[in-house]
């Protein structure tokens, strides 16, 4: 127990616990979502590019399932490798099959500006452990964006095929996307008390950014589908087969000392 | 060559300045299809883990690169017309190691690239290889403090490590040996 975790209440652990663990589902999904191209991505240096993405994500899940431990004590291994599908607190946008490369690259694209605003928003946490946490993974984040808002562009103003698939990709993720905006139970008090990111100011920034990118830069169409507003907890049939691929190894030698 | 046409995208020759006064080193290469894209790319491909602080990309069709051998069968390179102004010379010193790579040791005023590659030839007649391109050639990462807080700090604090570092269920071997619960080495004839 730190200074800083002593000065919480219980109810304000426990919604922050909350906060942090889907913080770090939807990196662990995304992720595996990214890495599922390795291999497979269109040139041997996208390969690698988004590989390293990918990484980084999985990074900012540890820093942020480190959090946690510090809060309860959990062990971040058993919460990715252990968890069912119905445990899990991601949202259905990073779990959604990875489809084509114009729909990785704007899925990554609008989570990855929605994450380098947060953690922005996140190093001015009255909880310094989170702070110290945000300013160092933001800096990662805003190169992120920048990589994947140039793939939007491409994409967007490349040739027919690539404009169609791309706006196919922004009408079937952008309703999605609204449910990285919701609050979990217990957030609007650590917003209150100036521990979290306001999601409500986040989400007003995302949406400002991401329009001006893709409809003034990229001349794609914002679809009219109104927002996704399934809880975290739901899922669609495609989380329950990535876990398990994801937690295969880990689980059929749950006891390995070595590997 | 024409019946096999090359349908990647342009490749980009990536220049990477590890510290502020080091030379830029010729790391490699990446395929792009633009300069940002070639600059992106090789922020991803050649600065994940070792420290840098400045890239450059030059696309391959503005470098001319040659060897003393190459000279001595081509003279006409050294004729290479192009246009006039500031050349970046580059020189390739050993391949003692695994990795050499090539340094850009400074500009020239040069009447077009052949030009160039002459003066490198005289002023570092002992190289292995020179390389000269226009300075309106490289595409630069920004020097403002932004793009190097993103672009390469995070870099600096991923030092290689051990794959068993990343060991993420059980234990470390080296905690496992510390205890006693790793099998030791085979007895030597010495030792029995």
């Amino acid at each position: 127990m730190t200074a800083a975790t002593e000065a919480l209440s219980t109810a304000q652990t426990q919604a922050l616990i909350r906060r942090l663990t889907a913080l770090a589902d939807d990196e662990i999904i995304l992720a595996h979502r990214g890495g599922e191209w390795t291999g497979h991505a269109p040139i041997l240096e996208e390969d690698i590019a988004l590989a390293n993405i990918a990484q980084d994500e999985l990074g900012h899940a540890t820093l942020y399932l480190g959090l946690r431990t510090d809060l309860d004590g959990s062990d971040p291994d058993r919460l990715a490798f252990f968890r069912g599908a119905d445990e899990y607190t991601n949202t259905r946008f990073v779990e959604l099959p990875r489809g084509d490369w114009a729909f990785t690259m704007l899925r990554q694209f609008l989570y990855d500006t929605f994450e380098a605003l947060w953690l922005e928003a996140a190093t001015r946490s009255s909880y310094a452990p989170l702070a110290a946490v945000a300013a160092k993974a933001v800096r990662e984040e805003k190169f992120h964006v920048q990589h994947t808002a140039l793939w939007a562009e491409r994409l967007a103003l490349g040739t027919e095929e690539s404009r169609r698939r791309t706006q196919t990709a922004l009408n079937e993720l952008w309703p999605h996307a609204a449910q990285l905006f919701q609050l979990v139970e217990g957030e609007a008090e650590l917003v209150e008390a100036g521990l979290l990111p306001d999601l409500g100011a986040v989400h007003a920034r995302w949406h400002d950014l991401v329009t001006r990118h893709l409809t003034g830069k990229c001349g794609l169409t914002l679809p009219q589908a109104g927002a996704e507003s399934a809880p975290r907890t739901v899922h669609t049939e495609h989380l329950a087969p990535l876990l398990a691929e994801m937690q295969r190894v880990a689980r059929e030698h749950p006891n390995a000392e070595v590997w | 060559m024409d019946s096999h046409p090359d349908t990647q995208w342009p490749r980009w020759e990536v220049f990477k300045q590890d510290a502020p006064g080091r030379p830029h080193q010729a790391v490699g290469s990446v395929h792009a299809g633009d300069p940002q894209h070639a600059l992106l790319t090789a922020r991803n491909v050649f600065v994940r883990r070792p420290a840098a602080v400045s890239l450059w990309c030059v696309r391959e069709s503005d470098l001319l690169t040659a060897t003393p051998e190459e000279l001595t069968t081509r003279p006409a390179v050294l004729d290479t017309a192009g246009e006039a102004g500031t050349y970046h010379l580059g020189v390739k010193r050993t391949h003692k190691r695994s990795m050499t790579f090539v340094d850009l040791v400074g500009t020239v005023q040069a009447a077009g690239p052949g030009d160039a590659l002459r003066q490198a030839q005289a002023a570092h007649p002992d190289a292995l290889a020179w390389l000269v391109f226009p300075d309106r050639a490289a595409v630069r990462t920004d020097e403002d403090p932004g793009t190097v807080e993103s672009w390469f700090a995070p870099a600096k604090e991923k030092t290689y490590k051990q794959q068993q570092y990343y060991g993420v269920i059980g234990r470390h071997i080296g905690e496992l040996k510390r205890a006693g619960l790793m099998p030791g080495r085979a007895p030597t004839e010495e030792g029995a």
